[in-house]
């Protein structure tokens, strides 16, 4: 038996990258027209777009928390920010503003709250930005706001950062609910456009499924090149020591920043989209805990892995809904309604309020089993288990073929 | 390496139950409803999808609804179309209260087969989960999401059995203007609901050409002297509070203590009789008055039938916006009962047309889907309450 499962386990190790990553792209581009043939809900649709949210600013994250060692802990923000600018550029809420704007100077039109029932003249109406134009918009004022935030903060040591992006997470939810000129306060802004890319008008959950999934693999493709680049190189070296890093000349405020930069682009890359998908959006939206959930999500999937990051945000985002369907649907349509035994009928009716509880559960189970995460990164599951030895030798020669100058510096 | 096998076996099965699962997904596309051959004497079951908050910071409103809807589901049962006769089964699905979370859930209840939804809980997620409605042509109806803008962006599917913010602000308002109010306070807390309900109260005032100094109480302080020094500066005749009886109480006294003299007001939410204990003593606040955002439950005629109904199915005391879910359901089962039709499009014209005898009274809805009484109505509708002796006493025309 031993063999047998070792045997399996060596096997799937030594399986080259590329197949594991094809079989996922294989399964990521089925998966929408499941749904069209009729095999799956378009529940799962939803799910499943929603989760490659999750994904992108999981990656993102990780580039920060998982990479440079940083803790971040308002990341919910530049979400925020790429959503609002979607909102504010591309819906009934832009035509409103620009009249104010021509009316009364921009001062005025930032400033003044309008009534709901204000009539635009009959041009304005529909007017919007275009697409292209507000991802990068979205992108670049998500990434000025993180420079300045890494400003004061990177050049301390410490947990500096984490205090000021818990901070900056609220202060931008809170200005979003209380600027109410722009951005309608509470309420929020509905009826955003459907984004129109050279002619193709994304409005099903399907059509956002792949809009995504294109913007996902750019951006993995990216960062996975900058990992294993000099830049990449340093972020570990800043996150195993600090000191030594900047001994071995790593100008470490200036690699930190690119990594807080970069990574706050990617969060108002998703929020831009994610503010189209959704069509509404308000500051409900983006609590702290959002920011929390997207810090487990790297931690469960492994810190400083970005297979890891991925399988942790789907895992995290779906896992609400697959228990939901297990208790409330799976279960019931395979033993009837009376499941559990002893368990009253009422409560299993009433699944749908025990999820979230089932949901922590879960979670707890995996950080006491895998502390590592799903799919952790190299270094970090030595740290916390025992090496197998083969890999400990494999290691050896690696470090071996470094210092003779082996040509393949890549591993 | 015992543990390492452990930990191998333990991964497989992993595995073999998340395929497992994976196949069960795919598996399970539903098809609808339970309709098998419908002829005559029949009885079926159709389903009606509930869009509600039953976790996070609204459950108790959740919990109130989906109650008065189950005790809905029990009377409306029975109902022919076609000369079959229909019982309700509600899905019930929980959106957390997280605009989030409301697309995945109407989606569920789309792919579920309903005929119609109650629900939104929330203006915020009823806001998120309309596009898709929409899309897929259900009626939807809320019973308690009050925000303005859901039946103004154009929904044509979207109805409500509750009155809306702007109803209730304007009534505030004219009232504080009825009562000869020249210079006016309006402080809310900076939630939505707040906020909302204070700029259309600002707007009714200064519409009429009212002074209306405009003040923030955040929702959780407890030291509004800062408000307090302002509002004595501008020694108005009226201070209106707009969000809950918590803050409402504490701006109340502190404003006392200051030596304001004027007429104190607010919304529903200060429609809580402890509000005496947390204005420091019911004096504080005798002759206060408030308005409500929805009907009377005292002139609503079929209010204590519903209550007692409600108190045996939960042992519990009348919750919020209950009976307006139970005629949400009562008004679409009257629309399908007239279309003779489970189509979408023929529910949602039905409803325009109905004239429906609910636990409200009978109810109508405009061209937009707000509801209405027979031959329209403003805000005369809006009900008044003065608290008298420590309680909320009802005003009677």
């Amino acid at each position: 038996m031993k063999t047998f499962f070792s045997k399996i386990a060596d096997t799937l190790r030594r399986a080259p990258r590329w197949i594991y990553i094809a079989l996922a792209l294989a399964l990521a581009l089925i998966f929408p027209m499941l749904e069209s043939w009729g095999l799956m809900e378009t529940l799962w649709l939803r799910v499943g777009t929603r989760a490659l949210v999750y994904v992108l600013l999981a990656v993102g994250l990780n580039l920060v928390l998982g990479e440079t060692g940083l803790l971040h802990l308002g990341y919910v923000a530049f979400w925020a920010i790429g959503a609002y600018t979607t909102a504010i550029l591309s819906s009934p809420r832009t035509a409103r503003l620009l009249y104010m704007v021509q009316e009364h100077g921009i001062g005025k039109a930032l400033t003044t709250v309008t009534q709901r029932t204000m009539q635009i003249p009959e041009e304005l109406i529909g007017f919007h930005i275009g697409f292209g134009w507000v991802l990068l918009i979205a992108v670049l004022i998500a990434m000025l706001f993180g420079f300045i935030l890494g400003i004061p903060t990177l050049r301390l040591r410490g947990d500096y950062l984490a205090i000021v992006t818990l901070a900056f997470g609220e202060i931008t939810r809170i200005t979003f609910n209380n600027w109410e000129p722009v951005t309608n306060g509470p309420g929020g802004i509905p009826g955003i456009m459907p984004p129109n890319i050279f002619g193709w008008v994304v409005d099903k959950p399907g059509e956002f499924f792949y809009l995504l999934l294109i913007v996902v693999v750019i951006v993995v493709w990216l960062l996975n090149n900058l990992k294993n680049s000099r830049i990449g190189r340093a972020w570990n070296a800043l996150r195993e020591d600090e000191i030594a890093a900047h001994h071995a000349g790593v100008h470490s405020t200036r690699v930190k920043m690119l990594a807080v930069v970069l990574s706050a682009g990617i969060a108002g890359l998703a929020g831009a989209i994610f503010g189209y998908y959704q069509q509404f959006i308000n500051p409900q939206y983006f609590p702290f805990m959002q920011s929390t959930i997207i810090v487990c999500m790297v931690v469960l999937g492994g810190m400083g892995s970005i297979p890891g990051a991925i399988v942790g945000a789907v895992a995290l985002d779906t896992l609400p809904e697959v228990i939901r369907q297990t208790f409330t649907k799976w279960l019931p349509d395979a033993f009837g309604p009376d499941f559990l035994p002893g368990v009253q009928a009422a409560v299993q009716t009433d699944f749908d309020r025990y999820r979230m509880l089932i949901f922590g559960f879960v979670v707890v189970l995996m950080v006491v089993f895998r502390p590592e995460g799903l799919l952790p990164n190299k270094l970090w599951r030595r740290e916390t288990h025992e090496v197998d030895p083969r890999e400990q030798e494999q290691t050896r020669q690696h470090l071996f073929d470094l210092e003779e100058g082996h040509p393949d510096l890549e591993a | 390496m015992a543990h390492g096998r452990t930990r191998k076996v333990l991964a497989l099965a992993l595995t073999l139950l998340l395929t497992v699962s994976m196949f069960t997904i795919t598996g399970c596309k539903s098809d609808g409803g339970t309709s098998t051959d419908g002829t005559s004497g029949k009885t079926e079951t159709i389903k009606i999808g509930v869009h509600t908050s039953l976790t996070g910071g609204l459950a108790d409103y959740g919990f109130a609804a989906s109650e008065g809807l189950k005790i809905g589901a029990t009377d409306f049962s029975g109902f022919e179309v076609d000369g079959v006769t229909y019982n309700i089964e509600l899905v019930i699905k929980d959106d957390k209260g997280e605009p989030a979370e409301a697309p995945i859930v109407a989606q569920q209840l789309i792919d579920e087969g309903v005929v119609a939804v109650i629900g939104g809980l929330t203006s915020g997620a009823t806001n998120a989960a309309l596009p898709i409605y929409q899309a897929a042509g259900i009626p939807v109806l809320s019973g308690s999401a009050t925000a303005p803008d859901l039946t103004e962006v154009g929904f044509d599917n979207f109805f409500r059995t509750c009155l809306r913010d702007d109803l209730q602000g304007a009534a505030i308002g004219a009232w504080a203007i009825e009562l000869g109010g020249k210079k006016v306070v309006v402080a809310d807390d900076r939630g939505d609901y707040a906020v909302a309900l204070g700029n259309e109260v600002q707007g009714t005032l200064e519409a009429a050409g009212v002074q209306v100094l405009r003040e923030e109480c955040a929702e959780g302080d407890v030291d509004f002297s800062a408000q307090v020094n302002n509002i004595k500066a501008f020694g108005p005749d009226v201070i209106i509070f707009t969000g809950y009886h918590r803050e409402a109480g504490l701006l109340f006294k502190q404003c006392i203590e200051a030596g304001v003299d004027a007429q104190f007001m607010g919304g529903d939410g200060i429609k809580s009789n402890e509000i005496g204990d947390e204005a420091g003593g019911a004096a504080n606040v005798e002759g206060a008055l408030c308005t409500f955002g929805g009907f009377a439950q005292e002139a609503m005629p079929g209010y204590a039938a519903f209550l007692e109904k409600y108190e045996a199915a939960t042992g519990k005391d009348g919750g919020p916006y209950a009976e307006n879910n139970y005629d949400a359901l009562g008004a679409v089962v009257q629309a399908i009962v007239d279309a003779q039709s489970f189509e979408g499009a023929d529910i949602i014209a039905a409803l325009h047309d109905v004239e429906y005898q609910g636990v409200q009274g009978t109810l109508t809805f405009d061209a937009n889907g707000d509801v209405s009484v027979p031959g329209g109505g403003g805000i005369e509708l809006i009900p008044r309450f003065e608290y008298t002796g420590g309680q909320w006493t009802y005003i009677a025309d």
